[in-house]
């Protein structure tokens, strides 16, 4: 279900587009305006419950991507995929322990990459799969397939997942 | 210079730590200015991801009238400026004034921003960037939203604010970076130069220890070759023998005596004397603590700054005391084994000496192979604690949701799980030095077999090794192992302790963020007026807290800071008391700015009463009288009466002498508030911050305290904070803040005459509440 907010209820349908300003524009029949997306559950449900939002607070919730029209899905999949962009891990060339932080060096679909993380800061699992590894700047490393790693990767990884 | 190495370090940061340049690379800064028309770069940042998000490098490139995007051609290029052959760079720029809005969508780790322009029109630029450059990228877009609110800030060195910004989260996690481990040990060494004497005196006496230790062995064997065969031979007379052998017992006896004797000096000087190193550290520690700024304790964990001044001492007394000694002689006392082994009978010699690097070998290898499984453990074992320090102090929540048996469940889950690491660590050691130990043994018995042949002889010949060498020999080896344990796990030794003193030095290179200039100015007295004036500021350069906020205060007014929670209002009475220090604009006490006062003469002057009300471990005369600690029994009593918590005070059964605080006797809220307002009386501060000391207590304590309070603001200049408008009756002013600006400001009926204000708003809603 799309539950517009209050705000705008009982105006028609939702439409998204990407206007030439490279903004996301979401509008009904009579307004528009350019809008941000959040997923409500990045991990657990990153399809479902996407919140659209301007600075004044939520436009609409979208239940799923398959409520919108074709135009407007598109380009929803598309902002979202740019919102939950991670670093996908490929391959870990090495890790190194230092007084309280800890230097990865690893080989991402993105491209290769050196990061720091706290040494009491684990990588977690996430519901959709894999472990997820968090820098001191805030960067998600996805490793979505520890055991599909090559040797050596696994190696480095061992200690850190279950 | 001071700032020069900073700047150093947060470049040696970005070329250790990242994979990024240190700075914008020549040739890209050329092509920008070159389209600039030769005016310089002020600000920059690295983009990182290119429009298929993809990892890349581009630089943002702030000008005095312009904006530059600094690509290479091809596009296809590595984050890895330094080693690129290719250094063609293409600028795309547009000019600042055709800039309408800048907006930033945030991700999971690729930001977006936008320069947008004309509306309906292509944006002007699109950006895309991973956190890591976000506060570089922050610094950038800092300027450019003030310049479209009317303001203009000054800009730094480019390259600087770069690296900073790059270096910043790292040197949180950890300050020290780029700290070498053979400096760190240095410089702890360096402790004991206080102690020169002390440490001599240690380090003789245990090479005493060393050298004495292999003197039984060496008598042995020579009692055995020179007086008990020659006499059970009949070669010499038995009064001789008797004579030398008596001579020997005696000679063992002093050896053993000197041994203990030295043993004695070593283990108290040098116990001693690390001690007194873990003191001076733990005093500098404290000392510097106190003089570093909030900024800092908001980064840092309270427990990982207590474990450093307590267990990170501790374990660097245990490293000076026995440690550095312990592996030093063990290096010696090996040596010199070796050395006697192998002039007592060098083809045995070798036999028992040639392994003992590969069991040194060996047990290092061990240790390094036990790190993973260490590191595993360690994991496991924090997911153990933290259910622990999620559910002790919450478990009013957990049994209120009747959710013990889950946890129960939860934890026990937890606590197998590092069971089972531990047992594989046990198991991995208790396979190892079993096998080790049989190594060990092994070569002993190569050494028997060895020696026998020669200790019998050929039939005809006589023996080449005597009864008495072999059994010193014998002795020898088992002296072996000790040292041996101690050179393989010296690297951990090392290793452990040097970790230790970094994450003390890490503090103690901490330089406060808030500096007083080489000649502070005192207002003696202070007035009481205070200014912004078009004051931003963030506390982690990425998100500005307060934007361009300039108001002006006049000695003696009461002023009600009001509005949403999150708007601003307790960062701006941090500025006032210059916890922080603003990003941009100025904060000015009696006309002067607070960075050229001297501040603690400044928060001497301030009065903080909070909501959560501090009291520290100790009597209620001591929590009042705690900014002055010579305030006579009448000041208290008076100053409690003013905050009407005289009458509760004086029926606790130990009146004013009553322990309160951490593990004292419980306050209620309201009670804990009196006091601190107590306290905030008699400091009697020229400025009085209130954030909102009143919002946690019913009614009736609130008119208790709105009462002491009102005695308390009289005569000051006052920043309130309250939740509840009525509490602001008395205010001269009103500001009311909203997502980091000041967004009104006038008196109650002022305000109230916009009725579409936010303060008319938020009183409509009170009023409502209170009638329904
Ligand atoms: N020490 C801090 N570090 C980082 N951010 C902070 C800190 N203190 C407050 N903030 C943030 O600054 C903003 C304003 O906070 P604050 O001034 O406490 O608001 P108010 O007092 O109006 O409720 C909030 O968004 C808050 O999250
Ligand atoms: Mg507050």
């Amino acid at each position: 279900m799309i539950r517009l907010s209050e705000k705008y209820q009982g105006l028609a349908e939702l439409t998204l587009e990407r206007r030439t300003d490279g903004q996301l524009w979401a509008s009904g029949d009579d307004w528009a305006k350019p809008v941000r997306v959040h997923r409500c559950f990045p991990w657990s449900e990153p399809g479902r419950f996407l919140s659209l939002r301007d600075d004044d607070g939520e436009v609409a919730l979208v239940g799923g991507l398959d409520e919108l029209d074709d135009p407007s899905r598109r380009v929803l999949e598309s902002a979202i995929a740019e919102a939950g962009f991670v670093l996908e891990v490929t391959r870990i060339m090495n890790v190194e322990e230092e007084v309280e932080i800890r230097t990865w060096e690893v080989e991402t679909r993105q491209g290769p990459r050196i990061f720091q993380t706290r040494l009491d800061d684990w990588p977690t699992t996430v519901p959709g799969g894999g472990i997820v590894i968090r820098d001191v700047a805030g960067d998600l490393y996805h490793v979505a397939d520890p055991t599909g790693l090559d040797g050596k990767s696994r190696k480095w990884l061992w200690a850190f997942v279950d | 210079m001071e700032r020069e190495t900073q700047n150093a370090i947060d470049r040696r940061i970005v070329e250790r730590y990242t994979d990024q340049p240190a700075r914008m690379p020549v040739a890209a800064r050329e092509a920008v200015e070159g389209a600039w028309g030769g005016r310089p770069v002020q600000l920059y940042a690295l983009i990182d991801l290119d429009a298929g998000m993809r990892l890349d490098e581009a630089w943002l490139a702030l000008g005095e009238s312009q904006v530059a995007i600094a690509r290479r051609p091809t596009q296809r290029g590595t984050p890895r400026a330094s080693d690129s052959v290719d250094e063609t760079w293409e600028a795309q720029t547009f000019p600042r004034e055709r800039l309408q809005a800048i907006r930033e969508t945030p991700g999971l780790s690729g930001n977006t921003l936008t320069f947008l322009g004309v509306p309906d029109e292509p944006a002007l630029a699109v950006v895309r960037y991973t956190h890591r450059q976000r506060r570089a990228v922050e610094n950038v877009r800092f300027v450019l939203e003030q310049e479209l609110e009317g303001r203009s800030v000054p800009t730094g060195d480019a390259d600087d604010a770069y690296a900073a910004s790059v270096a910043a989260p790292i040197r949180e996690a950890q300050a020290l970076v780029a700290g070498k481990q053979g400096a760190v040990l240095w410089r702890l060494l360096s402790y004991l130069g206080r102690y020169r004497g002390q440490v001599i005196l240690g380090f003789v006496a245990a090479t005493i220890i060393t050298g004495v230790s292999l003197v039984p062995p060496w008598l042995a064997g020579y009692l055995i070759d020179e007086v008990v065969r020659p006499v059970q031979d009949g070669v010499m007379s038995v009064e001789d023998g008797t004579t030398v052998a008596w001579l020997m017992v005696a000679a063992m006896a002093v050896v053993y005596l000197v041994r203990q004797a030295s043993a004695l000096i070593r283990l108290r000087y040098l116990a001693i004397l690390g001690e007194w190193v873990a003191r001076d550290l733990r005093t500098e520690l404290y000392e510097h603590l106190q003089r570093l700024s909030l900024g800092f304790y908001s980064r840092k964990k309270t427990g990982s700054l207590i474990t450093r001044v307590s267990s990170d001492t501790d374990r660097l007394w245990d490293f000076l005391a026995f440690g550095v000694v312990d592996a030093s002689l063990s290096a010696v006392m090996l040596m010199g084994l070796s050395a006697v082994l192998l002039s007592l009978d060098w083809k045995l010699g070798l036999v028992m000496v040639v392994p003992v690097p590969l069991f040194c070998w060996s047990i290092y290898k061990h240790g390094e192979h036990m790190n993973r499984f260490f590191i595993r453990a360690w994991r496991k074992w924090s997911r153990v604690t933290d259910i622990l320090s999620d559910t002790i102090p919450g478990m009013r929540v957990v049994k209120a949701f009747n959710q013990e048996e889950r946890e129960t469940g939860r934890f026990n889950e937890r606590n197998v799980d590092v069971t089972d690491e531990f047992n594989r660590i046990h198991q991995s050691w208790t396979t190892f030095w079993p096998v080790l130990m049989l190594a060990v043994h092994a070569t002993t018995v190569a050494v028997w077999a060895f020696a026998m042949p020669r200790l019998l002889g050929e039939p005809n010949a006589e023996p080449s090794l005597s009864a008495g060498t072999f059994v010193s020999f014998l002795l020898y080896t088992t002296m072996f192992i000790g040292p041996m344990e101690v050179i393989g796990q010296i690297a951990r030794t090392v290793q452990r302790a040097t970790t230790s003193a970094h994450r003390v030095f890490e503090v103690l290179d901490t330089e406060p963020e808030i500096v007083d200039r080489p000649d502070p100015v005192r207002l003696e007295p202070i007035e009481g007026q205070v200014a912004f004036e078009d004051v931003s500021f963030g506390y982690d350069g990425v998100r500005q807290v307060l934007r361009g906020v300039s108001f002006a205060v006049k000695p003696g007014e009461m002023i009600g800071l009001v509005g949403p929670s999150g708007g601003g209002k307790t960062t701006v009475t941090n500025l006032i008391a210059r916890f922080y220090d603003v990003t941009a604009g100025r904060v000015a006490i009696d006309g002067v700015d607070v960075r050229e006062l001297d501040t603690g003469h400044l928060r001497r002057q301030i009065g903080i009463v909070l909501q959560e009300p501090y009291l520290f471990h100790g009597s209620v005369t001591d929590n009042i009288r705690y900014g002055h600690p010579e305030a006579t029994p009448e000041r208290v009593i008076e100053a409690a009466k003013a905050a009407n918590a005289h009458d509760f005070i004086v029926k606790l059964p130990l009146g004013y002498d009553t322990i309160v605080g951490e593990r004292g006797q419980n306050l209620s809220g309201g009670e804990r508030q009196r006091v601190s307002i107590a306290r905030a009386i008699l400091h009697d501060p020229r400025i009085l911050i209130l954030d909102e000391a009143t919002s946690a207590v019913d009614t009736e304590t609130e008119r208790n305290i709105q009462e002491a309070m009102d005695r308390l603001v009289a005569g000051r200049t006052v920043f309130a904070i309250a939740h509840r408008l009525s509490t602001l009756h008395k205010a001269s002013r009103l500001f009311v803040m909203k997502e980091g600006r000041l967004v009104e400001s006038g008196t109650h009926e002022e305000l109230l005459a916009e009725p579409d204000g936010v303060y008319a708003k938020l009183h409509g809603l009170q009023m409502q509440l209170a009638v329904g």
